[in-house]
Order: structure tokens, then C-alpha cells, then sequence
């Protein structure tokens, strides 16, 4: 595997530097909380109705959760930006370990559910039996992928091979 | 004088021992005539001690760094105490958990399951027996006079076995060693990403079914009848256990590393403040009072005040989570020289 130079670049720059090294309460640890808020925000959010589509609280009306995507969404959001910027921090690390491609695959598909799940809460026409008929496997399809992605982020600390390009070098002989 | 961990940990050493005994009294009690108030206020005695127990474990660690070394102190002794308090304190949470599904079913069925009832009695008759074993091989740690032997001269060397009396010999066989205990959670990689993964996924389900319900007493969503809400909170509770359970592996894994972070101890007070506020919750009134709220209908002050103090000690619990690595070294314990 040949790690591309411009890992080692971007964890030269002042940006990067910075993010990790900074003794400030705003720098790495902030990102990574902000990072686990939006993690929280998406799969909380899309657990209630998973479980809702699933059987739980049969009481609760359907129509009114199409409220809680707008949560789901701001979540992504957070930890997309919050992703680049831990990518950004340790980029070698990141993307020299397989499992966090696999965090991105499972993220992908997880998103891809939760986008179709919202086209059926938006869809007007539908009624709750119906929505429930074809939300029901979307629903262990979110679960099942927002698990497998929370579960590979929490892997990657302790699989990475290389912590950054310097320990990459070393680490393959080529230093 | 400064308060330190060890004070902490002798005056949180009560709560799971006289709370259980407390209970457990109140539980029988409640057999005679079948007296529902006394068994829902033992439930929720149990419940209590379940949290308080948190407290009084991880204290615990802090106090054994204060002590070990120190002359006159056996680390034999703290080490039996120590296993003894890692055998215990899955029976304090197991009594506890099987008191709040008590609770639960007195809620959805204005009764708790006979199943319910044999568990709670099983559960809390081992943890009393268990409890009294902690309390006691913590109390000779530094107590010779209450030692089995009062051959003092034999207790002061470090690795002195200490004497077992019958009923000891017997728990003994099931108390795990320390060493290998910790030394088993953090020497396999893949079981602490479980762990983690874990306490992660236990967050995001506690987030989304407290925070939708709490968004709906400030007034947000709301289309939504209040109860069906509250039907997630058995799902919270689970996610709520699993956290529990993690975070005390995680603990007994790598104890340094947790015992010298502000971030740590401050994580743990947001958690006695989120069980005090539950408890403002359901014990005043204020659930009853929002339980039959439809659609379009707004939640008294006091409801807003409970769950925004939610909203915000939850995200407390999370802000102060991710920070214990950072502030891994904010915590100065007298008499140590730490990491």
C-alpha cells in the first residue's frame, strides 16, 4: 500500500496541527463531542421511529414523526462536518485502516434508508397501514446499519495501523 | 479539610447496604396483607440504591489508590474487599433493575407479574448477603479488631491471606481476582470496541426516546399525545442499563485512568442529578399530571423545568464523557503521586 503524500501535507498544515495538538478545550475533543452529539441526534432520532415502525407504541400517530427527519438530517450534517475535520486531524489514520471504509459504507446505506424512509413520511396519499407495510423493513435496515456504523467508528481507535504519515514511514522501513 | 474520594467512599458505603436492608424489609412487609404502597416504596428504595451504588463503586477505586502501600494496610485485604465489591455489584444493579421493571408493571398494570415478585425476592436476599460480605471485608481493611484472626502481626505483610469464616469460603469461590478482572477487559481489543460500541449505541437510544419525550413537554411536536411517548421508556431504561454495565467494565478495565479525571467525576454527579430529577418526575405528581396531555395540549412549568433539565444533563453526561481523556490528569488524590 502506497500512502499518498498529500496525507503528510495536509498533517503539516497549521489547520491540522492545530486541531490535534492544541492544549484548548475547543480543538480535538470538541470536534469529537460534537461528533458523538450528531451521532446521537441521527440514530436517536431514527430509532424512535424504527421502533415506532416496528411495533412500538402503536398509540403514537405516524404522520407527526415526519417532524423528527428534519432531526436525522441537522445530525448528518454535524457529523459530516465534524468527519472532515477529524479527517483533516488524521487523515493517515483514517484512511490507511480498512474498517473506516467500511464506517462509510455502512453509514452510506444506513443514509440511503433513512432518506427512503423519509420519501414514505412525506408522501401524503399513504396511509398508516400502508406506511407501516413498506416501512417495516426499512426500519431493521436502519437499525441493523446505524449499529454497524457506530460499532466501526468505535473500532477504528483500535485498529488504525498507522497514527500518521511519520509512523508510516517508519512503520514500512521507508523512513 | 479537603473532601476526597475515600471520604466519599465511606460515606457512600451506607446507601447500598442500609438501602438494601432498608428495602428488603419494607419488601417482606409488604406480603402481610398484600400492601401495594409498601412494595411500590421498596421498588423504588431498590431502584435508588442502584444509582447511589454507582457512586459507592467507583469511589472505591479512588479510596484503594489513597491506600495501598501505606504501612499497617494489607493489599491482600483491599484485594479480597475489592473482588468481593466486583461480585457484588452486579446484584445490587440486577435487584434494582427487576425493581424498575416493578415499577413499570405497576404503571402499565396496576400490578407487578408474580415472576417479578420471585426475582426481586431471590435478587435481593443474594445482594443483602452479598452487601453484608463487601461491607465487611472493606471494614477489616483497616479495622483489625473486627478481623477473624487478631493476630495483628500476620495482617500487616502485604500479602497476607487473610482468614475466611464459613459463610465467606463460600462467596469466595464466585469473587473474581482484580488483576486478572482488569487485566482481561483491556488485554483484548476487540471486547473493548464491543464495550464502547455499545455504550455509544445505549446513548443514541437514551437521546432519542428521552429527548423526543422532553421536546414534547417544552412544547415541540405537538401533534403528539403525550403517553405513547412515555411507552420508549422501557427502550431508555435498556439503553440506560447497557450504559451502566459498559461504563462499570470500562472502569474496572483501566481504573487510572478514569479515577484522575475531573471530567469522570463530574460525568457521575450529572448522573445522581438526572436520578434526582426522574424522581422529581414520577414521585410529585408531575408525570400523572402530563400522562393524559393530546395532541395540541401544553404541559404545566413544572414539566418544561424537569425536561429541560433533562435535555441538558444528558448532553452534560456526553460533554463530560468525551472530555475524560483530555482532563485525564485534573484530579490530585492526597498521599498519591499519580500517573
Amino acid at each position: 500500500m502506497v500512502v499518498p503524500q498529500i496525507f503528510n501535507t495536509v498533517e503539516q498544515s497549521a489547520f491540522s496541527t492545530w486541531i490535534r495538538e492544541s492544549p484548548s478545550l475547543f480543538a480535538f475533543y470538541f470536534i469529537l463531542l460534537f461528533h458523538t452529539i450528531g451521532l446521537s441526534f441521527v440514530v436517536g432520532a431514527n430509532t424512535v421511529v424504527d421502533l415506532r415502525l416496528l411495533g412500538v407504541a402503536t398509540a403514537l400517530p405516524l404522520k407527526p414523526l415526519k417532524r423528527l427527519f428534519a432531526i436525522m438530517w441537522t445530525g448528518l450534517a454535524i457529523n459530516v462536518v465534524t468527519g472532515v475535520l477529524l479527517l483533516i486531524a488524521y487523515p493517515t489514520k483514517a484512511m490507511t485502516n480498512p474498517v473506516f471504509y467500511f464506517k462509510l459504507l455502512f453509514i452510506t446505506i444506513a443514509v440511503i434508508t433513512m432518506r427512503k424512509m423519509n420519501i414514505l413520511f412525506d408522501d401524503a396519499s399513504l396511509s398508516d397501514t400502508a406506511l407501516i407495510a413498506k416501512g417495516k423493513s426499512l426500519a431493521v435496515m436502519s437499525l441493523t446499519f446505524w449499529i454497524a456504523a457506530v460499532s466501526a467508528g468505535r473500532l477504528l481507535s483500535e485498529t488504525y495501523r498507522f497514527l500518521n504519515y511519520h509512523q508510516y514511514l517508519i512503520k514500512t522501513g521507508l523512513s | 479539610m479537603e473532601v476526597n474520594l475515600a471520604h466519599l467512599h465511606l460515606l457512600l458505603n451506607h446507601f447500598p447496604i442500609i438501602g438494601t436492608f432498608i428495602a428488603l424489609g419494607l419488601f417482606l412487609a409488604s406480603f402481610v396483607g398484600e400492601n401495594e404502597d409498601l412494595r411500590r416504596a421498596s421498588f423504588i428504595i431498590f431502584a435508588a440504591v442502584g444509582f447511589l451504588t454507582i457512586g459507592t463503586f467507583l469511589t472505591g477505586f479512588g479510596a484503594q489508590a489513597m491506600l495501598t502501600g501505606k504501612p499497617g494496610v494489607s493489599d491482600a485485604l483491599i484485594a479480597r474487599h475489592e473482588g468481593s465489591a466486583m461480585l457484588t455489584v452486579w446484584f445490587v444493579e440486577l435487584t434494582a433493575a427487576l425493581a424498575v421493571i416493578g415499577l413499570w408493571q405497576y404503571h402499565r398494570n396496576s400490578r407487578p407479574a408474580h415472576w417479578t415478585l420471585s426475582a426481586v425476592l431471590f435478587a435481593s436476599l443474594l445482594t443483602m448477603a452479598l452487601v453484608a460480605r463487601t461491607g465487611n471485608t472493606g471494614g477489616e481493611i483497616n479495622h483489625p479488631e473486627i478481623r477473624a484472626t487478631q493476630d495483628t502481626s500476620q495482617d500487616v505483610t502485604p500479602d497476607a491471606v487473610p482468614a475466611e469464616g464459613p459463610i465467606g469460603s463460600i462467596i469466595r469461590v464466585f469473587e473474581p481476582t482484580p488483576e486478572k478482572f482488569s487485566t482481561g477487559i483491556v488485554s483484548n481489543k476487540w471486547l473493548w470496541a464491543f464495550l464502547m460500541a455499545m455504550h455509544f449505541i445505549g446513548l443514541a437510544v437514551i437521546v432519542g426516546t428521552v429527548g423526543i419525550l422532553d421536546l414534547r413537554m417544552l412544547g415541540f411536536l405537538k401533534q403528539l399525545p403525550l403517553a405513547p411517548l412515555h411507552r420508549f421508556m422501557p427502550w431508555a431504561m435498556a439503553g440506560l442499563g447497557i450504559n451502566i454495565v459498559t461504563g462499570f467494565l470500562a472502569f474496572i478495565g483501566q481504573p487510572e485512568n478514569y479515577i484522575y479525571s475531573g471530567a469522570l467525576w463530574l460525568k457521575m454527579l450529572a448522573l445522581m442529578l438526572l436520578g434526582l430529577n426522574a424522581a422529581a418526575f414520577y414521585l410529585t405528581g408531575v408525570f400523572n399530571r402530563v400522562q393524559p396531555l393530546q395532541a395540541g395540549e401544553d404541559a404545566p412549568m413544572s414539566a418544561k423545568l424537569i425536561a429541560v433539565s433533562s435535555l441538558f444533563l444528558w448532553f452534560a453526561m456526553i460533554t463530560f464523557g468525551r472530555y475524560i481523556q483530555l482532563l485525564s490528569n485534573t484530579v490530585r488524590l492526597p498521599g498519591v503521586t499519580s500517573n
